[in-house]
């Protein structure tokens, strides 16, 4: 196997691209381009086949209501090679819609409830209205900066179950549920947030640590070599400012 | 009257403080009088028509404008930025006589399509057209269904003699015409030479309105415009009445496109860029038909068609030519992109985000216009992020595979974009993409340094 060479799949692209998904999954591709690696992107639609033997990290974004629930079946259907998957350290990134799949069930707007693949250990309720806006965290990876923004725009409240990680601690926005202060949650490599923005693009910071991950479940060893990225972090700095005092709101 | 009297008043003062707000009157006259534009919808000697959707509603509104005007007929016509219930009825006040009758055949309404049920309701439109629906600002409007089914609303309560015009390309628009008790009227496009070879776009509806499984095209003209067929239920483009069989360039910006009215062929000249311009003006040819005017007006009123305001706008300052196209969501984007790619002539793209309420606050759409294909084919030799945004936007740009060196950021005031455009190394053409609160406060930048007289659409 080629060692430059990084397979990155995309689940559900026609379904699930409500808020700018494609704009995670070009960060990731261009920041594992610029440092010399070749990179193939899988669309995975519905019933296609997941060759995750051959992938080495996988995206899902978020979706329309209606096009969330069309996928729900197929996915479900996919739970144990996922859970296995994530079980020997495939890096993933789940971003709002994909994000509560991954929990044990969620409620939709008209009150029924459906399943996830409970890889995380939470669940999603509905909530009476939609939590729209700016969103900074603090986020508990091993990430500098520390602090990860996004926009949110999610009608349910996700509650973790005691003992599941979060992603972080919210500074500014809703996050899962407005009420305890915590946003998304990690186990293992897969990370589940409500933040778009898109976010990886700014947050090059949080893009390598799945890069760095996905290197590393391919070939041991997941060093980067570091990138300039004045126009990431600047993006970046100027919304921790704007939306953490000293910046106008 | 009481109300027409008040709502005036307000107009005035409001003009003479500096608010350029031409809905304010509307406002203060609904609240003294809610019925009112109820009353002076009955007021038009013809009657009105409203023309919604996504994207086009402010350049097709003013080429309807100018075919019924070259056709002899009197007309009204709002402002792009006065598209809610009360801009509506202050464009429909200020040229109300005393008695609410208005001294006009129609009025040419453009109207937000969350405000299309009640427009319908208290306007009683002989007609409403309806563009296009893509996904545009999700955090105001939610899903692209929900407005969908606003519109659809609208359309149900249409008195029976009114009449659709739809747009046969669009499923979600199309599949307005299945419940219609009156006439429908389709429009769309039938030149496969228009049709996109690749498009990396994102598709906001690819799927069937009705049944819900994905759509199979024939041909697409982009984003989910096209000739489609549902498997799952049958579900297909309707044969329009009004198609654009043929186009070719006759220059720089003119082209030549060849109409079907009912299948007699019209040929029509056009100089306003870009596919998404076609269907503007073959929706403006649709209503004229619908309406029983002649095709010399509607030859007439295209011939002289100009860009709207801030849609493809030409402004000429200090020597130098500034194009100005609004953007506001990925599909407008991808359009525009095209159509500055069309001008051969190298040139500054400057892209000026906002993220204001009227912008929409997420900006995330960003990430869905398609820069990959397009930033290397559009002759720009020198790229500006401006806007509350401008950060975001140079991210994109870099992503998009631009070299840094060849993106400036400018601070997020309209000076500091105007700054940038008047710089002395600064290429003659510049074209200039912003949101639409970006677009205001860089006209108004523009009108206080005394580079532009004072913006009058009309």
């Amino acid at each position: 196997m080629d060692g430059r060479r990084l397979v990155f799949a995309h689940l559900y692209p026609g379904h699930m691209n409500l808020y700018g998904d494609r704009g995670n999954v070009l960060a990731l591709r261009r920041r594992a381009e610029w440092r010399g690696y070749d990179v193939d992107v899988l669309d995975v639609n519905p019933t296609d086949p997941l060759p995750l033997a051959s992938i080495d990290l996988l995206f899902v974004g978020g979706g329309e209501d209606r096009h969330q629930e069309l996928v729900v079946e197929d996915f479900v259907s996919r739970r144990q090679e996922l859970v296995a998957a994530f079980q020997d350290g495939l890096p993933t990134l789940a971003v709002c819609g994909a994000y509560q799949l991954l929990g044990h069930r969620y409620q939709v707007a008209d009150g029924r409830w459906l399943p996830g693949i409970a890889w995380f250990d939470l669940e999603t309720r509905s909530g009476t209205d939609r939590a729209v806006g700016n969103v900074v965290i603090e986020s508990r990876l091993d990430l500098s900066p520390k602090t990860l923004v996004g926009f949110e725009n999610h009608g349910g409240r996700t509650f973790l179950a005691p003992g599941q990680e979060p992603l972080g601690r919210v500074i500014a926005g809703h996050g899962n549920n407005g009420q305890d202060h915590m946003e998304g949650a990690v186990r293992e490599q897969v990370v589940g947030t409500y933040l778009h923005g898109s976010l990886l693009p700014k947050n090059p910071q949080l893009a390598d640590w799945l890069l760095s991950r996905a290197i590393g479940f391919k070939t041991g060893n997941g060093e980067l070599s570091p990138l300039e990225a004045e126009f990431e972090l600047r993006a970046h700095a100027a919304m921790v400012e704007r939306f953490t005092g000293g910046g106008r709101s | 009257m009481a109300a027409l009297v008040a709502g005036r008043l307000t107009g005035s003062v409001s003009r003479l403080l500096g608010h350029g707000g031409s809905s304010v009157p509307g406002a203060v006259a609904r609240r003294v009088d809610p019925a009112l534009l109820r009353k002076l919808g009955g007021g038009l000697e013809s009657g009105s028509l409203l023309i919604t959707g996504t994207n086009g509603k402010t350049t097709s509104s003013l080429l309807v404008e100018q075919i019924l005007t070259a056709a002899g007929l009197r007309v009204l016509r709002n402002r792009s930025g006065a598209n809610l219930i009360v801009g509506l009825t202050a464009t429909l006040m200020q040229a109300a006589r005393l008695d609410l009758s208005i001294k006009a055949d129609w009025a040419v309404l453009e109207t937000d399509e969350a405000s299309i049920p009640r427009a319908v309701e208290e306007v009683r439109p002989r007609l409403l057209a309806v563009t296009n629906f893509f996904r545009d600002q999700l955090d105001r409007y939610g899903e692209l269904t929900s407005a969908v089914k606003l519109v659809a609303r609208g359309a149900a309560a249409l008195s029976p003699a009114a009449m659709l015009v739809l747009n046969a390309d669009d499923p979600h628009a199309a599949s307005l015409g299945r419940e219609a008790r009156g006439p429908v009227v389709y429009f769309g496009l039938g030149s496969p030479d228009l049709a996109l070879d690749a498009g990396a776009e994102t598709l906001d509806a690819r799927f069937c309105p009705i049944c819900g499984e994905e759509l199979s095209y024939s041909l697409r003209f982009y984003a989910h415009l096209g000739h489609y067929i549902c498997p799952g239920c049958g579900f297909a483009r309707p044969r329009p009445t009004v198609e654009a069989v043929d186009v070719v360039r006759e220059g720089p910006s003119v082209r030549r496109v060849r109409l079907l009215v009912d299948g007699a062929p019209t040929e029509v000249t056009l100089s306003l860029p870009g596919t998404y311009n076609i269907y503007n003006a073959v929706l403006a040819a649709a209503v004229a038909h619908g309406l029983g005017v002649g095709t010399e007006a509607v030859v007439e009123g295209l011939r002289t068609s100009r860009g709207a305001f801030g849609r493809m706008e030409t402004v000429s300052f200090r020597g130098r030519e500034l194009r100005l196209a609004l953007v506001k969501n990925p599909t407008g984007f991808n359009q525009v992109l095209r159509a500055v790619a069309e001008d051969p002539r190298p040139k500054m793209v400057m892209i000026a985000i906002n993220d204001r309420y009227a912008d929409g606050r997420d900006v995330s759409w960003l990430w869905d216009v398609d820069l990959e294909s397009m930033a290397s084919v559009m002759g720009a030799v020198q790229w500006v992020a401006a806007g509350t945004r401008a950060a975001d936007m140079a991210v994109r740009l870099k992503y998009a595979g631009i070299h840094p060196t060849l993106i400036r950021t400018v601070g997020t005031h309209a000076e500091d974009a105007l700054q940038a455009l008047m710089e002395e190394s600064t290429p003659p053409l510049c074209y200039v993409l912003p949101t639409y609160t970006a677009m205001m406060e860089l006209r108004g930048a523009l009108e206080r340094q005394g580079l532009v007289s004072s913006f009058v659409e009309g």
